[in-house]
């Protein structure tokens, strides 16, 4: 039997925040932008929580709720970093680690009895090593499955340890709302609510046969998910085992709509520039770029194009991304949002360039070097010229650039 | 307006005109062919805007005049009749009436008056022999990009030198390049002009339609227009705007190793060791060792296929990744039964060009490698 722990940061930005300024221990403090700002909230201490402010509320709405809540821009690059501390003392109980994302990791611990003793007393091992190192509070969900380890945590938070032992999976989840399992969002809850299933306890009642029917491949997966098991899209893979990203992407909300060309061209730039940089970080090469709008009413509209050659310059990527958005923005029309993303990976460059053979070597080993300065100072360090005005400040984002534990496959 | 002809003339002009009728019916009088009719003969123009092309069918003519009916129709109508003699009439208001033995048929036209005014042709600049100019687009056209957005790339560039011709088409990534002397010079002229990929497929179908290959294309250029005459039939395509790229910059200057292989033997084993390349990139190797040229390909999982040609050569083993598709293209362009393989390294430019003897013209293909 699989012993999987799901360790999840308390409060992470707010909590690394207060390592910062000591002085916003205990406060409503908010985090992902100004209070007048677009955008979400990325954390929220849990004095703001107690006030209904949660993560993914807008920005305006939580400044209504709490309106004496100090709120901050964010550091990405500090939570990078604690990210890689915390990613740090993960390794030291196991090899087999996994970061969710930022502020969250499944830890595989099975077979470490002899090393650390019951799960309980790993946990607590782990605990104590996670505050001494990082002065940060975790809690740790544990089970037999990542998602139920998952759930675990949640219930364990903050700053605690749940251990569901072996049989008893179903039994802790029961009485749980249904929204409380990993993957089933709004959408799904109103569709289970129509059917009166609210708890998970009701969903496992169910047959198979018929949550197949009503819901396809998702209705099995939810049935395995309800008795505690993992199945479906990422739970049914192991810890730490590889997986090669489908896609890149980089997405812009303007903090008012603009309809500037030069804004809007700069900013796509900027974005290109960072899926390049992800791109060349796993040593892939694209052949379709997609560009993502949105307008004023919220109409969005996807676009790709796919290119003769693949590739992971920044220029070549650029400009067949401005090219979609020239024929498909309407002109003049206020953009609320701007996405630019690539798909199609191949390992090798493939086709050279005849026209632009030693242009694109020189961008090659230019890029190379911009991005060896990019790892050591930071993403900010280098960027192109027309990119520059641009620039946003990074928003807190939980799958950053260089996520630790979600390092590039080592290059053969 | 109304005459008479011979349906086998009719047909053989209406399908010159087909690959330049709009097909899309954003401008409806585009799908129309125009017919004038006067003294012996009926001319038939169809354009898109972008090509141009003007036909002459002999014609018993009652009485001259003008008329536009839509071109597919009419041909597809036509082309169903016996071999016999097509009268037509189209009356004021627009139709016209068919009669051809005991067939009659009308079909519903537009005015004339809404059909667009074609360019004149200015004075010829030169003369080139249909099959030469038919043998240099046939050389180059597959070369042409197939990327909209590089617009200054969808053609071939046309350049009278001397009394030479160069045709050069690229899509980046290779390069076809061929120099021919032109025998119907009649004296230096210089000039160069980017020529629209379906102005020279268009080309290419009116070389086949000509039996006589050294018949002489005159050649003309206005501002916006280029023109090619052969009899009485007129082409006219709109010119490419934009630059051409500096192609003689990436045209190598030496090669390392010189190879000669049997074209024939060379493309059939591509053609069967590429069965086993990835769809998508077509990708082989091409190595090239003691006095053996190996051609390889393989689909991880699924297959590998290797074939090896016995050649002349000396030097340090070379292995080269290409796209099978570009090195057959012109495996299958070119007539000579021998090829010259040039290769320096991995990352450099290849080139092949028809070698052995008897070969009085330049011709050069240029490929980027790919790396795999």
């Amino acid at each position: 039997m699989p012993t999987i722990f799901h360790v999840d940061m308390d409060a992470f930005f707010v909590s690394v925040e207060e390592l910062f300024d000591p002085s916003l221990k205990g406060k409503a403090v908010v985090v992902g932008g100004r209070a007048t700002e677009r955008g979400v909230v990325s954390a929220a201490s849990y004095e703001a929580r107690k006030f209904g402010v949660h993560s993914a509320l807008p920005l305006r709405t939580a400044a209504l709720r709490c309106p004496h809540a100090i709120f901050l821009d964010g550091h990405p690059e500090r939570y990078r970093e604690y990210s890689h501390k915390v990613h740090a003392v993960l390794q030291e109980f196991s090899p087999k680690v996994e970061m969710a994302s930022v502020d969250e990791a499944y830890l595989d611990l099975s077979g470490t009895a002899r090393l650390f003793g019951s799960p309980l007393s790993a946990a607590h091992a782990l605990h104590a090593r996670m505050k001494a190192v990082t002065g940060l509070n975790c809690s740790v969900g544990i089970s037999s499955s990542k998602l139920v380890s998952k759930v675990c945590s949640d219930q364990a938070k903050p700053n605690g340890v749940l251990w569901i032992q072996p049989g008893l999976e179903a039994e802790f989840l029961a009485p749980l709302e249904v929204r409380k399992l990993p993957g089933v969002g709004k959408v799904m809850e109103q569709r289970l609510r129509e059917i009166g299933i609210k708890r998970v306890g009701d969903l496992a009642g169910l047959e198979e046969d018929f949550l197949r029917r009503r819901f396809g491949v998702w209705g099995l997966a939810l049935a395995g998910k309800a008795r505690g098991m993992d199945a479906g899209s990422w739970f049914d893979g192991e810890i730490g085992a590889h997986e090669d990203p489908k896609s890149i992407s980089h997405e812009h909300t303007f903090d008012q709509d603009t309809a500037d060309v030069s804004v809007l061209e700069t900013t796509l730039t900027r974005l290109t520039e960072k899926v390049a940089r992800r791109l060349r970080e796993h040593g892939f090469h694209a052949r379709t770029v997609h560009l993502k709008l949105r307008y004023s009413d919220f109409t969005t509209f996807t676009r790709a194009h796919t290119l003769d050659h693949a590739s992971q310059l920044d220029h070549e990527l650029i400009i067949a991304i401005r090219e979609l958005f020239q024929h498909n923005w309407r002109r003049g029309a206020p953009i609320r949002l701007l996405g630019a993303g690539v798909t199609g990976f191949e390992e090798s460059e493939g086709q050279l360039d005849l026209l632009n053979a030693e242009r694109n070597e020189r961008a090659h080993k230019a890029l190379a070097a911009v991005d060896k300065i990019r790892d050591r100072f930071g993403e900010k360090m280098v960027s192109l010229a027309s990119g520059l005005k641009g620039d946003t400040r990074e928003k807190v984002h939980e799958n950053p650039v260089g996520l630790p534990g979600k390092e590039p496959k080592p290059k053969t | 307006m109304e005459f008479s002809v011979n349906k086998t003339d009719l047909v053989r002009e209406l399908n010159l005109s087909q690959g330049v009728v709009e097909r899309k019916t954003t401008i409806p009088i585009l799908s129309n062919i125009l017919i004038e009719a006067s003294g012996e003969s009926v001319t038939l123009t169809a354009t898109d805007l972008e090509l141009g092309i003007r036909c002459l069918a002999p014609a018993k003519v009652k009485s001259a005049g003008a008329g536009t009916i839509p071109a597919k129709r009419l041909l597809d109508y036509v082309r169903l009749l016996p071999e016999s003699e097509v009268q037509i009439k189209i009356g004021d208001n627009h139709w016209a009436s068919l009669v051809c033995g005991r067939s009659k048929t009308r079909i519903a036209g537009m005015s004339r008056e809404s059909f667009p005014e074609l360019p004149q042709m200015p004075e010829a600049m030169a003369k080139i022999p249909m099959g030469l100019l038919a043998s240099m687009i046939a050389k180059t056209i597959f070369s042409i990009s197939a990327e909209e957005s590089r617009f200054t790339l969808n053609g071939a560039l046309l350049q009278l030198k001397g009394t030479t011709l160069v045709m050069v088409a690229t899509d980046g990534h290779r390069l076809a390049l061929v120099e021919m002397e032109n025998p119907l010079a009649a004296g230096e002229v210089n000039a160069k002009a980017l020529l629209p990929r379906k102005a020279m497929n268009e080309l290419l179908k009116l070389a086949a339609e000509t039996p006589d290959k050294e018949a002489g294309v005159e050649f003309a250029a206005d501002e916006n227009h280029l023109f090619f005459r052969l009899g009485s039939r007129l082409l006219i395509s709109r010119k490419l705007t934009g630059n051409f790229p500096d192609f003689e910059r990436v045209l190598p200057k030496a090669h390392s190793h010189i190879v000669e292989i049997s074209r024939e033997e060379l493309r059939a084993a591509i053609e069967r060791v590429a069965q086993f390349s990835d769809e998508r990139s077509r990708a082989i190797k091409v190595r090239f060792a003691e006095n053996e040229a190996v051609v390889h390909s393989s689909i991880s999982d699924s297959g590998e296929s290797e074939e090896n040609l016995p050649v002349l050569y000396e030097g340090p083993t070379v292995e080269i990744g290409f796209n099978a598709q570009y090195l057959l293209d012109f495996l299958r362009a070119v007539a000579e039964p021998t090829v010259a393989f040039h290769f320096k390294d991995a990352q450099s430019a290849g080139e092949m060009r028809p070698a052995g003897e008897g070969v009085n013209y330049n011709y050069r293909y240029v490929v980027m490698p790919m790396r795999i």
